[in-house]
């Protein structure tokens, strides 16, 4: 759906030196997909989303979006893949001397649908989406955060768009309406098979709803990949960091060098990552039935990342270097990873 | 005091003609300026219609334009006026100079409002594939309408007092009526009527302006 070929961006800056914001980034997302793009501020992943529907023009580099190299585009072509393309932002940007339907009402408007009848069913049904049936007469500062981006999100989707982006959409929320406004979007994105690509700084959106995500530092795409693989096994230090930093996923980020027990240790520390079905059956004890190990588990999360279910466990196993061996043996018989950390 | 000594007929007729100039004026204030600041806005830099040079020459005539005081604009414009509606005195006279006075000065404060609008707003009108046009008229003159009223406020008072100012070369109204019976004809009871007459006018104009932008304020 989405091609990002070697895309540069660089911003003369007010002192007169070129700021480099995007260097050779290139991304593909599918189809049906919702990508999530993380980075701290700064990292570059707010001009790389605008860049989508061209709010950001980048200095070289194409984006092709369903085959269409969109950086080539007239301005009519212009006009046209934006209609195509839904956007919400941080800061909902409704616009605050309209009503909420006609805020919704107003792309189909002033893009050329004629037809107030038309119209007038597409933003009923559009509030009974995003369940605001009943506040439609309001106007905007009426309203709560949540329920402002339900009305930037319904207006987003006026024009029937493929593609929907979302520029830090939750960020301005409380966590509550975080994941109900999560929700709707995952309800959409099954609904309509709509492809969503959002940028965001917590990982907990990402976890939520993303299939695949790309971490970005510096302007640079640094790991991208399926969820649970980049959050399971970060590889560079900026999404290493971005793990330890949350509450979630300890064991995923653990560094023997900085844990606090690493001094109490007697045996072998031992990372165990498993995704999918196998998180829900007894292959632990199965293992550990016949082994002569003294197993400690040390910290651990069992959880899912949006619907894939996954545990892993920090555990210190105490035996033979055979006997070790053994249950190494036993886990790659069941497909279950694990590294050895000390 | 002694209110006797007043004809209370040629106040009434100063203060309709004060009102006349004031607000035939303002009708050509806003219809010159408003477009005017519109352009001044949308050609600004990291504007919708970023156009450098354009900008540059509009807002040196603005400035050029408000430098001068407006006595001065006053005297300069009678030849301009006699050309324009064939005298430069009375009611009609006193029109031209007071729009050419006003209308650069509307203009800045109308470029000023759409600044104070939303950039977000109009970027997720820009995301959402509206014409430029379209969006100037359908989203940012409506969102900022509570701002434009209170320039017209503004406006209108300043317009006010200028049209009392062009009593000086002869204009009508209240200034002419001040200036002639209590300025040169020391009749100071008509001096103060007018001050006051002025003053109230002024009230009113204020306080419909700032309800109006209540009514229209949605934030």
């Amino acid at each position: 759906m989405i091609r990002i070929e070697n895309l540069h961006k660089t911003y003369r800056a007010a002192d007169g030196r070129d700021v480099s914001a995007l260097a050779d980034v290139s991304l593909e997302i599918g189809a049906g997909e919702v990508f999530g793009i993380i980075g701290r501020s700064g990292a570059g992943k707010s001009t790389l989303i605008r860049t989508l529907n061209l709010l950001e023009r980048p200095s070289a580099g194409r984006v092709l979006i369903d085959g269409e190299d969109i950086t080539s585009l007239d301005s009519e072509g212009l006009y046209a893949l934006r209609r195509r393309v839904g956007m919400i932002f941080q800061h909902f940007n409704l616009l605050n001397a309209k009503t909420v339907a006609d805020n919704i009402d107003w792309p189909l408007k002033a893009t050329g649908h004629t037809d107030a009848t038309a119209r007038a069913a597409r933003v009923k049904e559009l509030l009974a989406l995003v369940g605001l049936s009943e506040h439609g007469h309001k106007y905007p500062s009426q309203l709560s955060g949540g329920q402002k981006q339900r009305v930037g999100i319904a207006r987003a989707l006026a024009n029937r768009p493929q593609l929907l982006l979302c520029d830090e959409a939750t960020s301005a929320l409380d966590p509550e309406t975080t994941q109900s406004i999560l929700r709707l979007l995952l309800d959409i994105n099954r609904q309509l098979g709509l492809t969503i690509v959002l940028i965001t700084h917590e990982m907990q959106v990402i976890r939520t709803i993303c299939d695949r995500v790309a971490v970005i530092d510096g302007g640079r795409i640094v790991e991208a990949g399926r969820v649970a693989d980049v959050f399971l096994h970060p590889q560079h230090p900026v999404t290493r960091s971005m793990v330890a930093q949350s509450d979630a996923l300890a064991a995923a980020s653990y560094d023997p060098a900085h844990a606090y027990m690493s001094d109490k240790l007697r045996g072998t520390l031992v990372r165990l990552t498993y995704i999918g079905d196998v998180t829900y059956q007894p292959i632990l004890s199965r293992i550990m039935a016949g082994a002569k190990v003294q197993i400690t588990i040390l910290q651990g999360e069992v959880s899912s990342i949006k619907d894939v279910p996954f545990g892993q466990l920090l555990l210190e196993l105490e035996g033979s270097e055979d006997d070790i061996g053994a249950v190494f043996a036993e886990l790659d018989r069941h497909q279950i990873h694990h590294e050895v950390l000390q | 005091m002694d209110l006797s000594v007043i004809d209370w007929s040629d106040i009434g007729v100063a203060t309709w003609e004060t009102l006349v100039m004031t607000g035939v004026s303002l009708f050509f204030t806003i219809l010159l300026g408003l477009p005017l600041g519109i352009l001044l806005f949308v050609t600004a830099r990291r504007q919708l219609l970023e156009q450098g040079f354009v900008y540059a020459v509009l807002s040196f005539v603005v400035n050029v334009l408000r430098s001068v005081p407006f006595l001065i604009l006053l005297i300069v414009m009678i030849p301009v006026t006699v050309i324009l509606i064939g005298t430069s005195l009375g009611v009609e006279g006193a029109i031209p100079p007071l729009v050419v006075g006003t209308a650069p000065f509307f203009a800045r404060l109308v470029e000023n409002v759409l600044r104070e609008v939303d950039r977000g707003v109009i970027e997720a009108c820009q995301a959402m594939g509206i014409r430029t046009w379209r969006i100037i008229f359908g989203a940012l003159l409506p969102e900022a309408l509570p701002g434009l009223i209170a320039a017209v406020t503004v406006t209108a008072i300043t317009l006010m007092s200028y049209a009392a100012m062009s009593g000086v070369i002869g204009g009508g109204g209240l200034g002419d009526l001040a200036i002639r019976f209590g300025y040169q004809r020391f009749q100071t009871e008509v001096m103060v009527i007018t001050v006051a007459l002025l003053v109230v006018l002024v009230q009113i104009i204020q306080y419909s302006g700032d309800r109006l932008v209540l009514y229209f304020t949605r934030k």
